[in-house]
């Protein structure tokens, strides 16, 4: 034996950057994540060339998941062009040659932050979802210890308590962006910072979920066809933001999730969150050819 | 440092072992392809260092020892690569993981003859409605031991090869003899 | 068009990038070289947050960043990512360490000397600003001792442990692959002792200042005294496949070792670190001596400190902030005006009642 056989012909950056080494344990944990819906499962989490908490849990599953052939999308708060979207997508392609895309309808590999597309996935592809935080409990238990226990236990009654209480004090579930949900009967977990416009599309969607988090060193999936269920009451319906009649000053859009843009005399317009949907929705208003594939929700509802 | 956009051969076959692998567990009881025959290539995409390992076939398992994985028995391993299991009763030395750690259950590769057989209803995550395949090659009992044995979320992994066919059923998934 | 005129983007970054290297300018070998020369002390915490010793390496990774700390350690970790790991070493035992600098102030004189090597400890801190006006700095050359201090010595702790003062840890038999690697398994808990030990050696040097000052200051159950402050050089024993087993060179290390007086022994905190950096060990070492019995949430508690000290990810996790959450945001506002809407129905019916702030998870 030689030092020869022990590593590797020198390359001047491995293929999608992650050594060899790396991608088997992240190949290893996330075959446990689909096998177990919404269980969080640890993994060791390496260094990338990006901050903490800057998408480098779903980096390192796109870094995982890429090849030549594989064609990526990535968006920031639903935006193709958003700075940090743009810097992801600009480092996947320069790590693994992938072509890139900001269409929906094109995308083999979709990497996110906040945002599931407005248009419907396949069963073919993959969204990745960037995770800051992990765990649904820490806002009723911040020890991880404590919270793997209730998790092991599924004793979820804080959650429902908090939820509660809000309820009690406000009128209504105060919870915004990453609204604890049940996968497959037994896993509370966190769908990521999506608004809760987007939790319903995850509800048995065709396509696969795996949510990433980098710095906490968690990684969990949703497989397609799986239950998520958001935690509601019987008698207090889950509520989505009401965009639903909304329209986007720029395109035209109706019906979609939109970004409040505060205007000098006190008023706000709206502009279409899912950038590429706007793009979409411009071009066919102005007679050009843009396919824009079929919507979870139609005029503001999702379809049942 | 600059981009190399290029994946070796090794790279390759890797990734495209783990996509299949991948879709096989998100989709149970639906066939993907591998890139070879064989289940060396399930042991250079998923092993390394860490990993403590059982191989039935020796030759397996020098393949599988020079990952740097641990050979190790069936009770202690989490990987385990049989080419055919003796009996039903061996499922009962598969490590489940713990309420606590369930990934640490293991995942249990063995040689399979797909489409023929026993016919098997698969429901659960990843299938769309009930999935009926067929399977022949598994001892008598397989299922109904498998059953009995799974305390979701503990639970391990089954990945049926035929050649260069993988069927995935994750512990997830309820099968019914039919 | 409209929405395809804000695609200025990706131009914008490429500038901003352009505009924080242009204030460093070229990057010359020499310079790196300089930098290593100039900045040892700098290199070592680096290296150390890193956990990746080379000062090569962790020179460019300075000038790179123009000193940017937080920054240089990503850019090393993230370069170690690419590494292949080829080996593991032999062990360092504490008697085979080349000593510079070991000292105790638990005890007036220990066994091998005081040896107070190189240090500022007794200086007085005077900027010397004639050098701005070209009078160069000499530093006065050092008078070596008549009789060198003994280059290796056993630890302080196996002194007292063979006098029934304290109990010493049981020696740690793994080895090899068996070892425990933060760096490629998960942190879970209750810690592996490896991981502890591994996490405060790359733990971030202000972060564990500041938990382990804490505890200093009353917030831990015990006071270190410093039973042991060692600076050292390593020697790397690697096996070939082969059997021969060889030297791959000196990295230099530090150690402390603190004790308590609480109960009838004296209680042990031990830290080490890549290159030398006494503030990060003692702090360290005052963490690891607290953390038996802490309670749940307390500074002190393991889970509490390693986490929190992890400088990459702290960092990291700060200045993501910068990144739009405006979809977060916009989801809470959602909630916020429905729920407003329904205190004042309300309070046309009802007398008033608050809206309670709620907890906000990280976003």
């Amino acid at each position: 034996m030689s030092l020869e056989t022990l590593t590797k012909s020198w390359e001047p950056m491995s293929y999608g950057f992650l050594d060899a080494s790396a991608k088997r344990e992240i190949r290893r944990k996330t075959l446990k994540a689909i096998a177990v819906p919404g269980c969080q499962i640890p993994y060791a989490s390496r260094e990338v060339p990006m901050a903490r908490g800057w998408g480098t849990g779903g980096l390192q599953v796109s870094c995982t998941l890429i090849n030549p052939d594989m064609r990526v999308k990535v968006i920031d708060q639903g935006a193709d062009d958003s700075v940090n979207a743009a810097s992801i997508r600009k480092f996947l392609a320069r790590v693994s040659g992938a072509p890139v895309t900001m269409d929906t309808l094109e995308a083999d590999l979709i990497q996110s932050r906040h945002r599931i597309p407005e248009e419907k996935l396949r069963e073919d592809q993959v969204l990745v979802l960037q995770v800051p935080n992990p765990e649904p409990l820490r806002p009723v238990q911040p020890n991880m210890s404590i919270a793997r226990q209730m998790h092991a236990d599924a004793d979820y009654g804080r959650m429902w308590l908090q939820l509660y209480e809000q309820i009690v004090r406000s009128g209504r579930v105060m919870q915004g962006a990453s609204y604890p949900s049940l996968v497959n009967g037994r896993f509370v977990m966190t769908p990521s910072p999506i608004p809760r416009w987007d939790v319903p599309k995850m509800d048995m969607a065709a396509h696969l979920t795996i949510l990433s988090a980098g710095r906490e060193k968690r990684l969990h999936a949703v497989p397609p066809y799986t239950r998520v269920e958001p935690l509601v009451f019987d008698d207090v319906p889950f509520r989505v933001e009401d965009h639903g009649r909304l329209v986007c000053t720029r395109s035209g859009a109706r019906g979609f999730f939109m970004n409040e843009i505060p205007q000098e005399d006190g008023t706000s317009s709206f502009e279409v969150s899912d950038s590429e949907l706007g793009v979409k929705t411009i071009h066919r208003r102005d007679g050009d050819a843009a396919r824009i594939g079929e919507t979870w929700y139609t005029d503001g509802e999702m379809a049942q | 440092m600059t981009a190399h956009p290029a994946p070796s051969e090794f790279e390759a076959r890797t990734n495209a072992t783990f996509e299949a692998l991948m879709w096989a567990l998100s989709r149970p009881g639906l066939t993907r392809d591998l890139p070879a025959p064989g289940q060396a290539g399930i042991v250079e995409a998923l092993l390394d260092r860490e990993c403590n390992v059982h191989c039935a076939d020796p030759d397996l398992a020098r393949i599988a020892a020079a990952t740097g994985a641990a050979l190790v028995t069936q009770e202690q391993a989490d990987h385990l690569f049989l080419d055919m299991l003796p009996g039903a009763d061996a499922l009962r030395q598969i490590a489940l993981g713990s309420d606590l750690y369930p990934e640490t259950g293991a995942t249990l590769v063995c040689n399979a003859r797909l489409g023929q057989g026993a016919a098997l209803r698969i429901s659960g995550p990843g299938c769309n409605g009930a999935v009926d395949v067929k399977v022949a090659g598994l001892p008598d009992g397989f299922w109904q031991m498998r059953a009995r044995l799974m305390r979701y979320p503990m639970g391990f992994e089954l990945f049926l090869v035929a050649g260069a066919q993988v069927l995935g059923v994750p512990r997830s998934s309820q099968v019914e003899v039919i | 068009m409209a929405y395809v005129a804000t695609r200025g983007g990706e131009r914008a970054i490429e500038q901003s990038e352009r505009l924080f290297r242009a204030e460093m300018g070229e990057i010359t070998a020499d310079r790196v070289a300089e930098m290593r020369k100039a900045l040892p002390y700098l290199v070592d915490r680096v290296m150390g947050e890193a956990s990746l010793y080379d000062e090569d390496l962790a020179a460019l990774a300075l000038a790179q960043t123009g000193g940017e700390l937080y920054e240089a350690v990503l850019l090393l970790r993230a370069w170690r990512t690419t590494q292949p790991r080829l080996t593991v070493a032999e062990p360092v035992t504490q008697e085979n360490l080349f000593t510079h600098r070991r000292i105790s102030a638990a005890f007036k004189d220990i066994p091998g000397g005081q040896v107070l090597g190189p240090t500022l400890d007794y200086a007085h801190r005077i900027l010397a600003t004639e050098v701005l006006s070209g009078e160069n700095f000499l530093p006065t050359p050092v008078e070596p001792a008549s009789r060198p201090s003994p280059a290796q010595q056993p630890s302080v702790a196996a002194w007292q442990a063979e006098n029934d003062l304290l109990t010493a840890p049981e020696p740690d038999t793994a080895s090899g692959n068996t070892i425990p690697d933060i760096t490629r398994e998960p942190l879970l808990f209750p810690a592996k002792r490896a991981h502890t030990l591994q996490s405060l050696a790359r733990a971030e040097t202000g972060g564990v200042l500041a938990l382990g000052y804490a505890a200093q200051r009353g917030y831990g159950q015990n006071h270190p005294t410093v039973n042991e402050l060692r600076l050292a050089e390593a020697d790397i024993r690697v096996r070939h496949p082969r059997g021969t087993e060889f030297s791959a060179g000196r990295v230099k290390v530090s150690q402390a070792e603190v004790v308590s007086k609480s109960g009838s022994d004296l209680g042990l905190g031990y830290a080490a670190t890549l290159g030398w950096n006494e503030v990060k060990v003692i702090a360290a070492a005052t963490l690891d001596l607290n953390a038996k019995g802490a309670p749940k949430g307390s500074a002190t508690e393991e889970e509490f400190f390693l986490y929190h000290t992890e400088g990459v990810e702290s960092s990291g996790f700060c200045i993501h902030f910068k990144l739009p959450h405006y979809v977060t945001f916009q989801s809470s506002l959602d909630a916020m005006h429905d729920a407003r809407a329904k205190k004042a129905a309300q309070a046309k019916r009802a007398p008033k009642t608050d809206i309670s702030p709620q907890v906000e998870s990280a976003e």
